[in-house]
Order: C-alpha cells, then structure tokens, then sequence
C-alpha cells in the first residue's frame, strides 16, 4: 500500500462533496454536534438542573432549617409571612411549605386545597425532609469527634457473584463495634485511625466512584448511613458511553453513505480501472473518518481533562479501536447492501450492537472484570484514575481491533466489481467476502485466523450480555451460545473448522490473565480452570477441545458436501455435541 | 497490442464468455458488436482489468490486463459513466490525473486539450457535473480516460444515449485516436457506426465469437450479395414498386430465371441493382439466423 496514492484518495474523499454540502444541513449538524457536546458538558459538570428552585419554602432566616433549605437547589426560601398561615395555607399565596420554628417546637404548613395537602406541598415536604436529613449528615460528617457523629460504622464491599460463598477476604465485615468482623477493621476505624471513606471509587466501598478530584456526582457528601448504601449506578459509563459513542453515530452514518455511494450506479467503478489497489481506495476513504472518529475522541478526553477529570492519551487510545470497529462493521455492511434502505438498517444494526457491547460491560466497570470486554471501560478507568494494567488494556482493545481488522479484510474481499456493482443477495456476498480471502490451500489458514477474533469477541459479548442472569440459569445459556458461535464459525470455512476452534480457545489464556475466570459464567464460557486438575487431566482437558473441534468439524463438513438440507442438520447435530461437551467439562470444573 | 485468448468467464453456473480470442493492433480500431447479453462489455471490462477471468489470458503488450503498468497505459469508459456529480469536471479530471502519477501541469494541458477537442464549453468546467448535460457529462468521461494518455483505449458504447450530433462527434473522435497511434477497443449497437470506423469487428452471441474479420472479409465470407431485378411485368415473387415489379434473388442463375419468366409474360427486366450485404445483415445473419430467415425480403 503507497502512504501517498492513500493520501491522495483521502484528501479528494475529504473535499469533493464540499461544493455541493447544503449549507443549511451543515448548519443543523453543528447546531446538533454543539448541543451534544453542550449536554454532555452541563451533564457532567452541574447535572440536571430542571428542579432548581422548584419547592417554595416559607422559613425565617433565623430558623436553624433555613440553611438546610438554603442549601438544596430544589428549595427556595422564601420570605415567610406568618399572615398566611393563620387561616390555613392556600394555593396561589406563594409557599408550597411553611416553617414556623419556634423555642419549643416546630410547625410545618402543607399547602391544603379543600382540606386536603396538595400534591407538590407533599413533594416539597419530602424534599425538605431530605434536605434536612443530608444536612445534618454534612454538619455530623463535619465534626472532629467522628466517633461521637458516627457510633456505628457500616463498611460494605462489592465482590463478584462467582466468588460469592467462596471469598475467604473478610470482606463485607462489620466495624465499630470492638469486635465484629473478620478484616472489617475492628474498631471502625482504618489503619490511621480515621473512619473509611465513604465516597472512594475504588470499586471497594459503596457509593458512586468519583472521578479522582473532580467529585463529578457530588458523592463526597454521600451519606454513610445505612440507608444510603447501594451499589455504584453507572452513571459515569452512560455518560462516557453518550460522549464518545454518539458522534461515532454521525461518522458512520457518513462513511456508509460515502461507500455505498461508490457502488450505487457504478460510480467507483472507474476507481477500479485506475492503477490503485483496493485496499488503497478502501484505506483512503477510511482515513477522514477514522481521523474524525480519533479528533472526536481527543476532543472529548481534552474536555474532561480541561474540566479537571484524570483524562489521559489512554482514553484515546482505548477509544481508537472502538472507532475502528464502527468503521469496519459500517465497511462490511456497505459492502453487503444493496440500497440505501439495506444501508440503514445495516447502520442502526451496528450502531446498537456495538453500543450494547461498548455500554454495558462498562456498566460493571467498578464491580467485575466482565466490563473488560468493553475498550470504554479502559476510558472509564483511566478517567476515574483507577488505572489500568497492559494485560487489561490488551484484553479489552486487542479482541475488538482484531475484529476491526477482519472486517476490512473480509470487506475487501467483495471489493471487486463483480460484488460491488452486482444486486448479489447478502448472504452470497458473505460467501465471497470469505471465499474471496481463499486463492489457495493455506490461506485456509488466513480466513480461519481472521475469523478467531470474532468468535473470542461474540463469546465474551454473550458472557457480559448473560452474566448478570441467575447463574442457574446463565450458564447453560451462555454453554448454548458458545456452541452455536463456534460451530457456525467452522461451519462458514468448514474444511478448517477444527483449528478455528482450536485457536478460539487459545485465546482463553488472555482470559486468565484479567481474571475473568473469576467470574463463574466466564469461567464456563471459556473452561479456563484447568490449573485446578491433575497433569494428567490437564493434558486430557487440553487435547479434548481439539478432539471435539475435529468432530464436529466433520460432522457439519460430511453435511455440506451434500445440500443445504443436510448441511443444516450436521450442524445443528455439530452443536448439539459441542453444547453436550460443554456441559460435560463445566459440571466437572464449575 | 491486445491480445485475447480463450477468454472465458463464469459467474456462478452462468457463462458470460466462451472461448473468446481476438487481438487487436496499434492504430486499429476494433469493435465488438452483438446482441443485448452477448458478453460484450465482459470482454472489454475484462481487457481493462476490471474483471478476472475465470480461464485464458487478455494480455496488452505481453502484460497482464490488471498489472499496475498495464492500468496506466489504458483509457476504459464505460457504458454508463455515472461521475461524481458534486465535483467540477477540472477537479474530477485532476484526482485522476493524480492517480496516474501525471504531474499537474502536465495533467492541466492534457485536461485542457481535451477538453479543447470535445468542445466542452469552458464555462462548464468549473460548473459541478450534476450541472450539466449528459452530452457533456459524457464528453467529461470520455476526457478522464484520456488524462493518463493511454496506449490503449477501451470504450464500451461511448455514444451510448447522446444525441445523433453527439454521438457523430464521438464517433469520429474515437477515429482520431486510432489515427494518433491508439489501439481502440469499442463495443456499439449502431451499426452504421461500427462499420463506418472499426477496421475489423467480431460479432459475438452467447459469450461466443461467431464471426470476425474485417467488414469486407465477413461480407465475403458470410455475406449474401443480393441482385434486384425490376421487370415490366409481375413474375412470381416479386412486388409491386413505383409501376414495376422488383424480385431478390441471389446469384446470376436466379437472374436470368426471372429474365426467362418476365419474357414468358411478355415483359422484359427493366433493371438490375447489386446490393451488398450490410453489418446489420450479417449481424442479423449471424447473430440471431432464426430473425435473419423469417425477415422480410424487401
């Protein structure tokens, strides 16, 4: 490939539609961009702000709820007029709550409509009560004697469901009662002698993890009473997911468009006749809207470093495959449409599949190494300076970038005027995106390699997508989906299929090196417990993936050397046998 | 210059061409003429390296169709030349230019020239594509295939939907090419066309050749001269034309048969007129023999 004829390519793939952009359509895509970025920023920085000032509460500035009230956005004190409430409060006279303080006691006055509190009175009641409630914890929270705020300390750690019952840590034990709990921390306190912290986001402690300085949920203000526990809402991941996902949206809606308009009407035809190579053509096209993908990218990461979270080159970097991997995916798609109307739902296909893959692993980001599936949630950690170690970083950029990659290849494939300018059906397209890799006996080899990361990349999407069932019933779903995805895998280049398999489950070392395997759906999906057998069973465990793989390799390949009818059977036979090992080997190692 | 030997390429169980040899020289032009799926432009797609064949060789001066070194020697316009509607013929020019390493200036005097010879109006240089006529659009086409100065032109119906005056002017410039040293490749339905300026023709039917050479060899070889006889007086077979009676025959024998009946009649043959055969005969004759025996002998 010639860097300069690419270049060339990118550069009039950049400027040749600039004449003819309505400058009205360029206007709205602007305006839309701002908007986005201008929501993800107020989102970040001040939250949602609809319910400021929206209860008016009716308290002297002498009361000591005045500051309580003072401080909640949702409140607004109002200058209290004791006239009002002799004859009862009404609506329309400017309150929805009135606080009368007095030296014995304090009276509270719902805003009544025939006898009755209205409905935003209540509210505004229930909002002061927590007002005053947060208030107190911050004013306890603020004292020098902890011990004399807090009297009882609760410490709740979060494992991972596979470990439950198992964990030997001490973890989830109670402190501050002398005595309770096994690694607690006996008296309540830490090592230094001061009480935990309540808003750290090291995925130890309860309480959403803020983003290093930058409280970005204002969760240092956290209560740590019980009430307040509950587990971290991935209000972060959905945020980053929003910001760095959604302009990927407009890219490849733009970069699908651009390559199926090349076939449409054969107008890259004549880009086939000049001296250039496909892959010139496909990486020159590319290149703009890779460069977007990655500016967008670096844009939002100097945004929130800008804004003072811990963002950082790995946050970029960690979204460079994601891009790619819309890109590649947009690519084949194009490659397969045959109109604007297949390229549309192609496009919404993969700007939600890969979404889901991208948003919920990095749900589980503070809780479990499932959300290493998503390259997002390397983004996450590095914003949220929990760091990220190069066996992760490899684990959840290196699956999606190898699929990105076969993508293009197989893309590539089709990118002959015999595919691009023909009405093919899909799935003959797909045969010769494949086959189209396949000029001689070892570059079987090719296809099978490049096929390898798509089966590690579904099966780990099955396992984040499933792991969150009851694990009675997750497991067998996620041994099902397993045999369904290597057994078509094979079946696709069916006279390799066995070594396809082979080197899928190769791949599993990396698992174990994230520490999936922890969790047990992970740990069926990938039959990574080995290390706990015999030598002996180890060889046996090791040799029988391959054995299994030949079998069924067989059994789908006698199947397509007859008709479609059979092949349908062998394979269906083929997964019933994967999914029957599958079975076999969990029940012994699970 | 281009050589062609049993070319053969299937899509699927579908064979688009059969067994197809021809070569061409530089200078010459060729032309490939046929019915509507007779695997004509998979043949000159083939040539221009767009497709690979499934067996044979189409080589240009020894070279593989699709070698790099072979792309930048050939000009291909295909039937319908959909160009980038959004850009002005100037910079759709230029990017190919760019592509065949022809150095800007370079690239700007060839552009010009061209278009100078396809009298594209300077006006409508800069104008976007989509602006214009497909008369010009097509001229702008013919331009891009010219920007690399090609040893080898390949042009699949270059008048194909253009105006008689255009397509005239076309067809004439597709001539001066050959005259400046070209090899010409080209496929037309018009037939008058063809024959007005290829030096040889295959005709092709089925993915097959069926008949090549150059128009005065296929006349002799599968041509029928045909001999008008108009008498004074009706003899069998003949009509009614203008106050005579005219027969077709083929051959003196026939002639003096019809001499023989007219006298018979008390008439005599008041004319006799050599008709040679056309292309269009002898493509209907050879192209589809079952249309060419039921047609009409007037």
């Amino acid at each position: 490939m010639r860097p300069r004829t690419v270049l060339r390519i990118a550069r009039w793939e950049t400027t040749k539609g600039v004449g003819g952009l309505d400058r009205g359509a360029v206007a709205v895509v602007l305006a839309a961009a701002a908007f986005v970025v201008a929501f993800g920023v107020v989102g970040l920085v001040g939250g949602v702000a609809l319910e400021d000032g929206i209860y008016r509460v009716g308290v002297d500035e002498d009361s000591p709820f005045h500051d309580p009230v003072a401080a909640d956005d949702a409140l607004a004190a109002v200058d209290p007029s004791p006239a009002v409430v002799d004859e009862g409060l009404r609506p329309g006279e400017g309150y929805d709550l009135y606080v009368e303080s007095g030296p014995e006691e304090t009276r509270l006055y719902l805003v009544r409509r025939d006898g009755e509190p209205t409905d935003k009175s209540l509210a505004a009641l229930a909002a002061f009560r927590e007002s005053v409630e947060a208030y107190n914890e911050r004013r306890m929270r603020s004292e020098a004697n902890e011990i004399a705020a807090f009297p009882v300390v609760v410490t709740v750690e979060f494992v991972e469901r596979g470990t439950v019952g198992g964990s030997d840590d001490g973890g989830g034990g109670t402190g501050g009662d002398g005595g309770g709990g096994e690694g607690g921390g006996g008296d309540g306190r830490d090592d230094d002698g001061s009480l935990p912290s309540t808003g750290g986001g090291d995925g130890g402690r309860f309480g959403a993890p803020s983003i290093g300085a930058f409280d970005l949920f204002g969760t240092a203000g956290t209560s740590g009473s019980p009430s307040a526990i509950a587990p971290p809402f991935p209000f972060q991941s959905l945020v980053l997911a929003f910001l760095f996902v959604l302009p990927l949206n407009f890219v490849i809606q733009a970069y699908g468009s651009s390559m199926l308009s090349e076939r449409l009407d054969r107008r890259g035809e004549l880009l086939l006749v000049a001296p250039v190579s496909p892959a010139e053509i496909v990486a020159g096209k590319t290149l703009p809207y890779a460069a977007a993908s990655l500016a967008i990218a670096a844009t939002v990461v100097a945004g929130l470093w800008l804004l003072g979270a811990g963002a950082g080159p790995l946050s970029v970097l960690a979204v460079v495959p994601l891009s790619l991997l819309f890109l590649a995916s947009t690519f084949l798609g194009a490659m397969f449409a045959r109109s604007f109307k297949e390229l549309t739902f192609v496009s919404v296909t993969v700007s939600t599949a890969l979404t889901t893959y991208a948003f919920v692993p990095a749900i589980f980001t503070a809780t479990s190494p499932v959300a290493f599936v998503s390259p997002l949630t390397v983004a996450v950690r590095d914003l949220t300076g929990a760091g990220v170690t190069p066996g992760q970083f490899l684990f959840a950029t290196g699956p999606p970038t190898l699929v990105a990659g076969g993508c293009f290849l197989f893309g590539l494939g089709v990118y002959r005027e015999e595919d691009l300018f023909t009405q093919r059906p899909v799935h003959l397209k797909a045969l010769d995106a494949l086959a189209g890799r396949i000029r001689r006996p070892r570059s079987l080899a090719l296809v099978v390699a490049l096929l390898v990361p798509f089966v590690f990349v579904a099966e780990l999407v099955a396992v984040a997508l499933l792991f969150a069932l009851p694990v009675a019933l997750s497991i067998p779903l996620v041994l099902a989906t397993v045999a369904v995805i290597e057994e078509l895998a094979k079946a696709l280049p069916v006279y390799a299929g066995f070594v396809n398999g082979f080197l899928a489950e190769k791949l599993s070392l990396l698992v174990q090196v994230v520490g999936l395997p922890d969790v047990a759906v992970a740990d069926a999906a990938f039959q990574t417990g080995l290390g706990s057998d015999s030598p002996a069973a180890v060889a046996v465990l090791a040799l029988a993936p391959l054995l299994l793989h030949v079998a069924t390799a067989t059994v789908s390949a006698l199947g397509a050397s007859r008709d479609r009818t059979a092949f349908a059977a062998s394979l269906a036979l083929a997964t019933l046998l994967h999914l029957a090992y599958n079975l076999a080997v969990v029940s012994r190692l699970v | 210059m281009i050589d062609v030997r049993d070319l053969r390429k299937a899509y699927g169980g579908i064979v688009a061409v059969d067994d197809v040899s021809f070569s061409a020289a530089a200078g010459e032009v060729f032309g490939i003429v046929g019915p509507n799926g007779a695997g004509k432009t998979t043949t000159l797609k083939t040539i221009a390296g767009l497709v690979e064949p499934t067996a044979g060789t189409v080589r240009v001066d020894g070279q593989p169709a699709d070698a790099p070194e072979t792309r930048r020697r050939l000009g291909f316009l295909p039937e319908a030349s959909p160009l980038y509607e959004e850009m002005s013929p100037l910079s759709y020019l230029r990017f190919f230019a760019d592509l065949y390493d022809v150095p800007r200036d370079v690239a700007d005097e060839r552009i010009h020239d061209a278009l100078d010879r396809l009298e594209l109006d300077d006006r409508h240089r800069d104008r976007a594509i989509g602006d214009t006529s497909k008369g010009m659009t097509r001229k702008v086409a013919i331009a891009r295939s010219l920007v690399n100065d090609p040893d080898v032109v390949v042009y699949d119906e270059p008048a194909s939907g253009l105006d008689p005056l255009s397509t005239n002017y076309i067809v004439e410039f597709t001539r001066e090419l050959a005259a400046e040293g070209r090899t010409v490749v080209f496929s037309a339905h018009d037939l008058h066309h063809v024959e007005a300026v290829c030096d040889r023709v295959a005709i092709m039917t089925e993915g097959r050749i069926v008949a090549s050479g150059s128009i005065a060899d296929l006349r002799r070889e599968y041509g029928r001269t045909e001999y008008h006889v108009y008498t004074t007086v009706e003899v069998p077979d003949a009509v009614a034309e203008n106050g005579r009676y005219r027969r077709v025959v083929e051959g003196m024998d026939d002639v003096r048969e019809v001499e023989s009946a007219a006298a018979a009649r008390g008439g005599e043959v008041a004319d006799i007129r050599t008709v040679e055969p056309s292309l269009e005969g002898l493509f209907l004759e050879l192209a589809d023999p079952a249309a060419s025996a039921d047609r009409p002998e007037a």
